[in-house]
């Protein structure tokens, strides 16, 4: 554990709001990126930022400081995004179907798209409805966090509960997914 | 070209982005790109997307960071002044034990006369000695798991 974690761990076990501040301050962009990425929905990733930093505080002692604190800090908001998913009985990313036995995809929520495309900036705009809007949830998040938050295999799956394997086949697919949308964008 | 080296090709352009290649891969890869304009192109792509991918700009609301700073801060003063008041259960609670060991004997002592006067039975008198000496650490710890489970929540992360 280098210094700064260990520095981060204890202010964490502290709930010291400076250190909270400071690291909202820093992480918002990051956060508030997946958030959205993962719901597509605007009101719902800013309820979501909220309530994963208010995590972060109440929960700082179970941050050990052995894995990345943004790997934690993103463990935390899928899981609130996944609560929020169940509670408002929408499509989890779980019940989405389970990617690896090729289930049918269903399309995300038309209301939600045209936000995320609005809050995107529009030099971007088209790359992302190509590159993230058609491809699921379950794929999308990976590929977000391997090819945007530049995560490694082991942090995605700390991320996301789940086996190596299971990041490595969702990574392939999603690139398969990615390949199709971005032929269809080009038909 | 056949349609077999085709999809080696696309297997070990995402493997390549995936885990990364080895030194044969790599150069089987670079040499099909080189005579296959058709897989260099979808490389191209896809490397183009992924690049937009990195550099997508999210902006976030104006106030949210700050929002969020002071629903913090409100919280983290709630966390305190709760975990001050499981400090002063804890003294009391700990006052309250250190009192039952020293006046264990005189309790002891009025159990049994009271026991005795009034024709209770013996297991009775030792169960109600037992529970009066433990009832305020009961009290205490739940009191204090109950404080903990409306401070933190009821759920892991």
């Amino acid at each position: 554990m280098t210094e700064d974690t260990r520095a981060l761990a204890n202010g964490l076990q502290k709930h010291d709001p400076e250190l909270l501040d400071r690291l909202i301050e820093q992480h918002q962009h990051r956060l508030y990126r997946y958030l959205l990425f993962l719901t597509g929905n605007a009101a719902l990733a800013e309820d979501l930022f909220q309530e994963t930093w208010i995590r972060v505080l109440e929960r700082g002692s179970q941050y050990n400081g052995k894995s990345k604190f943004e790997s934690w800090l993103f463990a935390i908001a899928r899981n609130l995004v996944i609560d929020a998913s169940r509670r408002k009985k929408m499509a989890s990313l779980e019940e989405m179907g389970d990617p690896e036995s090729a289930a049918p995809y269903d399309p995300p929520d038309e209301t939600s798209t045209p936000v995320l495309q609005m809050l995107v900036s529009r030099e971007n705009a088209k790359a992302v409805q190509l590159s993230l809007l058609k491809i699921p949830a379950y794929y999308r998040e990976v590929l977000l966090l391997r090819f945007h938050e530049e995560l490694g295999l082991e942090e995605i799956a700390s991320v996301t509960a789940t086996p190596i394997s299971t990041v490595k086949s969702r990574l392939y697919r999603g690139l398969t997914a990615l390949r199709t949308a971005l032929a269809e964008g080009a038909a | 070209m056949t349609e077999n080296l085709h999809k080696r090709a696309q297997e070990l352009s995402a493997k390549a982005l995936i885990e990364g290649l080895q030194p044969a891969e790599e150069a089987w890869l670079r040499e099909h790109r080189a005579a296959c304009a058709e897989c260099a192109k979808e490389v191209a792509v896809l490397q183009e997307a992924l690049g937009a991918l990195r550099s997508v700009a999210v902006l976030v609301p104006r106030d949210l960071a700050s929002r969020t700073q002071f629903r913090v801060r409100l919280r983290a003063q709630e966390i305190s002044k709760a975990a001050g008041g499981s400090h002063v259960l804890w003294i009391i609670t700990a006052a309250s034990w250190l009192l039952g060991v020293f006046s264990a004997p005189l309790v002891w002592k009025l159990f049994a006369w009271a026991g005795g006067n009034f024709g209770v039975p013996k297991l009775a008198v030792e169960a109600g000695f037992v529970l009066w000496w433990t009832v305020p650490a009961l009290v205490a710890v739940s009191v204090v798991l109950h404080r903990r489970v409306m401070t933190t929540g009821a759920k892991g992360i």
